[in-house]
């Protein structure tokens, strides 16, 4: 239900917007730019995106980050939102720790940790090591906006639909989830931000030959961050948004965000 | 009885998985870690043996350390305080676009929140190179800034890149969706009808806004303040890439710890306490916000 | 959305199993490697490069520390290479089937690190000097060749906020000992003191510590003055070229002396192909193929047979190729024991903090 805006509430919010587009649009107008360096516009070209095509090295990395980060997200939204349901309704203890705690460790002790941890099982690094990774430290994050979405919610709907006979499956399905789909949905597009971008741990937990984007780039970074980069970036945004309007589109029913309503 | 039985399957069933997964795949590796803090440094890198002749070496000395030279903690209530502002500048920035975005109409309420997150999906480094265009000496902000000061008689240049400014803004504008997100999520569920109420009653809008809409989106500004200060208190590809001789933060030392001085057992020693910090300052958070501290006593009632 | 969970793992599957092909796996610094010479190779041996990258010595030895393994050959800096000796991580090479062994320089060769080349063998080289924009340092008549110009305030007041340094404990304070008259290598706790105390009184007048945008900067004309490997500044020359800039980035070579930095080619002790690490360590001592590397960054060269492929204008380059007397000015950093890297840490810290 549309809500009244004033427009105070437009300004800032377009300060906002503002705010988050400028760099972007560096970003992508000097994916254009006829120039090594990422510092001042020269002239337009077509020739990092050409370049970009060409670099197998740079295309494998940027795929490898698009998998890993889909599946990631995938997990850890289903486990991050059982985690929010579970701090929400039974308050555990160890799960509040264990759930908080990978967000506060800093990445460089998480990422070491696993390696020798890996290690010491024997599991080959590779894109798996590295999704598992990922993993562990995107749940936490959708479990405390699942949380934060549960807080003061009415559970007598939920005990509503068991009394007429639903399944607690079924009282979840088509009742509580619905309802806390937007904390859902929000939660997904963190864990994938998180993934796509990450690299100290992974860094640590990537095997001999495994390279994602944040990986190449950064290595890059003595060099020159050439536009090239700006290319791939502009082109794995596009990317991913069309997946999403295209998930969106296919199942429309999981992903339509239902009317949130205070009782 | 069956009832409850099934209640117990069934907390089970829903916090097993990812207490499971979150055990092996964080609890054990870093118990490793911690183990760690209280071993000592190999002396080639890594960590010496655990076992010495057959003694087991175990010590406090890196901790020792960390309470005895207080260059540590200077650095780490330097953190603390980035954190801290950043978080504000967040919340105060991302609650009117969390706002627009849940008061919008249903089918563009999607499209917004993509647009908000969607410059995330670049990448870091090059996010944070163009912000060192924007805030380049020669860039039209400078320039302008510059001019302002000269004005005002302050002749010497002032940096903007390479400055404690800098670093704070890249800092904000890093962890800007994850206070947008949490927010959203919670000031979505918001009833029209209450403000509504609220406004035929007499209320201005700052009066619809600090008592009604506010403490009702405390939980959400609670969960994106925790997602936005914790991450920024171990920050350091920040710093290291705009800013200036003396900003250097917690995280900064703790990469030096494992990517400099090969000192793990320190390394971790720190990363304890920064974790620790960030749980406890959580947790007292959280025990402000169950004991609503925040909320008026008539949007209490209004809930019961 | 199921179906799209089973695609994904799916493809995950598929991609994880290697393609059964002669790999070899190696491990190098960003664009430390012609194109053109990875290509040859791979014809020459028929086999498939992979590789991955790190952009600092103590990344590769972090990782192997923890137990990384699964690459062939590593390029670390000697004193990367004493620390993964000592650490035993590396494997003996087998010199038989190294031919042109003889074409490297004997005074890179038998080094105290590595007597008798039992485990590495010399690569590329870089020195770590003063970069400058030569338009502004002679509109501010700033001397080129001595660290002073980065350490002595009546200098730095000229270049306020306009010059960086290395975000390198170690590479600094060797800058500092050099400017003081120590050596780079220097273990006396008084004179790192002194060290300290020369980098906190410039400090103010610096930039910013920077190991990673200073290129950039420096090529676009914000930063006028660097303290930075010979490598970076001379691709910053090229890209102010190419970017038409109206000046030109010069490498200085302080008279005091400065750090060298020798890249060596090892194996690494679980090398699953170290066959193919020995034909591309041969292969790599190649003249021809050494001078690709040189041509492209601009890196020293320890290989004397690849002196007639390399660019003259490189060849005549003093940081690149120093003339004995400054050459004996340049020392390689030795590695530290446990005690003094924490004492030097302390000292950093402090120094980054503002103390």
């Amino acid at each position: 239900m549309a809500t009244k805006r004033p427009l105070g509430l437009w300004i800032a919010a377009a300060a906002g917007y503002a705010f988050l587009y400028a760099p972007l649009a560096i970003v992508v107008v000097y994916s254009f730019n006829d120039s090594r360096l990422n510092a001042e516009w020269v002239g337009f070209t077509l020739d990092w995106y050409d370049k970009l095509f060409h670099d197998q090295d740079m295309l494998t990395a940027a795929g490898n980050s698009l998998v890993i980060a889909l599946t990631a997200s995938a997990v850890s939204t289903v486990l991050g939102t059982m985690a929010g349901l579970a701090l929400y309704r039974y308050q555990t203890r160890l799960l509040q720790v264990l759930v908080l705690a990978p967000i506060a460790i800093p990445e460089i002790l998480m990422g070491v940790s696993l390696l020798i941890f890996f290690v010491f099982l024997d599991f080959t690094l590779g894109l798996v090591s590295v999704t598992l990774a990922h993993i562990t430290f995107c749940i936490g994050f959708v479990a405390i906006v699942v949380r934060a979405r549960l807080a003061g919610m009415d559970e007598s709907l939920t005990e509503a639909a068991r009394d007429c006979g639903a399944s607690p499956w079924e009282a979840f399905r088509y009742v509580t989830l619905p309802l806390i789909m937007p904390g859902v949905i929000a939660g997904a597009l963190m864990a994938f931000t998180l993934s796509i971008d990450d690299f100290v741990i992974t860094f640590f937990t990537a095997g001999a030959g495994t390279v994602t984007l944040p990986l190449q780039i950064y290595s890059m970074i003595k060099i020159a961050v050439t536009p090239e980069v700006n290319a791939v970036s502009s082109l794995l945004m596009l990317l991913t948004l069309a997946l999403i309007i295209i998930a969106a589109k296919v199942s429309p029913t999981l992903l339509r965000s239902q009317e949130g309503s205070a009782p | 009885m069956a009832a409850r039985t099934v209640t117990r399957v069934g907390r089970w069933l829903v916090s097993g998985p990812p207490l499971l997964y979150l055990v092996v795949f964080f609890a054990i590796p870093s118990l490793i870690m911690v183990l760690a803090s209280f071993r000592t440094p190999g002396e080639f890198g890594g960590l010496a043996p655990l076992v010495e002749e057959g003694r087991v070496d175990l010590n406090l000395d890196s901790y020792l350390r960390f309470f005895s030279e207080s260059v540590y903690a200077q650095i780490f209530v330097k953190s603390v305080w980035y954190a801290l502002a950043t978080t504000l500048l967040c919340l105060a920035l991302a609650y009117p676009l969390a706002a627009l975005i849940a008061r919008s109409p249903k089918r563009y309420r999607d499209l917004l929140l993509l647009l908000v997150i969607l410059p995330f999906w670049s990448n870091f480094l090059i996010r944070v190179y163009a912000w060192m265009i924007v805030l380049g000496p020669n860039a039209a902000l400078a320039k302008t800034v510059n001019a302002v000061f000269t004005w005002f008689g302050h002749v010497e240049p002032v940096p903007l890149l390479f400055s404690s400014f800098a670093v704070l803004v890249c800092l904000v504008y890093v962890h800007l969706p994850f206070m947008v997100l949490p927010l959203y999520a919670n000031l979505e569920k918001h009833d029209q009808a209450l403000l509504d109420a609220a406004q035929d009653l007499g209320a201005n809008a700052w009066q619809r806004f600090w008592r009604i809409t506010f403490p009702l989106s405390l939980p959400g500004v609670y969960a994106g303040a925790a997602l936005v200060f914790i991450p920024a208190l171990g920050i350091f590809a920040i710093p290291d890439i705009l800013g200036g001789p003396e900003n250097s933060l917690i995280g900064n030392v703790i990469k030096q710890q494992f990517l400099e001085t090969r000192d793990w057992p320190f390394g971790s020693v720190l990363s304890i306490v920064l974790t620790v910090a960030a749980l406890l300052l959580a947790g007292l958070a959280a025990w402000v916000a169950r004991h609503n501290l925040g909320t008026p006593s008539s949007v209490r009632e209004a809930r019961a | 959305m199921k179906r799209l969970l089973l695609a994904l793992l799916a493809s995950l599957l598929v991609a994880a199993p290697a393609l059964a092909k002669d790999v070899f796996h190696l491990y190098n610094w960003n664009n430390y490697i012609a194109p053109e010479t990875i290509k040859r190779f791979e014809d020459f041996c028929k086999c498939e490069v992979v590789q991955t990258y790190y952009s600092d010595n103590e990344e590769l030895l972090a990782k192997l520390a923890a137990g990384a393994k699964g690459y062939d050959m590593l390029v670390p800096t000697s004193n990367a290479v004493s620390t993964l000796i000592k650490g035993k991580q590396l494997k003996p090479i087998d010199k038989s089937p190294l031919p042109n062994l003889k074409n490297i320089d004997p005074r890179y060769l038998n080094t105290p690190f590595d007597p008798d080349n039992k485990y590495s063998v010399p690569y590329a080289m870089s020195t770590t000097i003063i970069g400058y924009n030569d338009v502004k340092m002679k509109e501010l008549g700033l001397p080129t060749d001595t660290w002073a110009v980065i350490f002595e305030p009546r200098y730095l007041e000229k270049v306020k906020g306009r010059i960086t340094v290395l975000d390198s404990a170690d590479e600094l304070f060797a800058a500092a000992l050099k400017y003081l008259g120590y050596s780079a290598n220097d273990v006396d706790e008084k004179h790192w003191k002194e060290a300290a105390n020369v980098i906190k009184k410039s400090r103010p007048y610096w930039a910013a510590f920077n190991a990673s945008s200073y290129i950039k900067e420096l090529t676009v004309g914000n930063i006028w003055l660097v303290h930075g490997y010979s490598n970076d500044i001379f691709q910053a020359n090229l890209d102010a070229q190419a970017a038409k800039r109206p000046f030109h980035i010069l490498q200085g070579m302080p008279k005091e002396g400065a750090v060298l930095a020798v890249d060596n080619m090892v194996m690494h002790k679980d090398a699953p192909r170290p066959d193919l690490a020995l034909k591309f360590m041969n292969f790599m001592l190649e003249g021809k193929n050494s001078a690709e590397l040189t041509n492209l960054i601009g890196s020293g060269n320890p290989n004397t047979d690849a002196v007639k492929y390399i660019k003259p204008e490189i060849l005549k380059n003093p940081a690149i190729f120093p003339d004995k007397a400054v050459a004996a000015k340049l020392e390689q950093l030795k590695d530290f024991t446990g005690a003094q890297r924490r004492l030097r840490n302390r000292m950093w810290t402090e120094i980054k903090a503002g103390r």
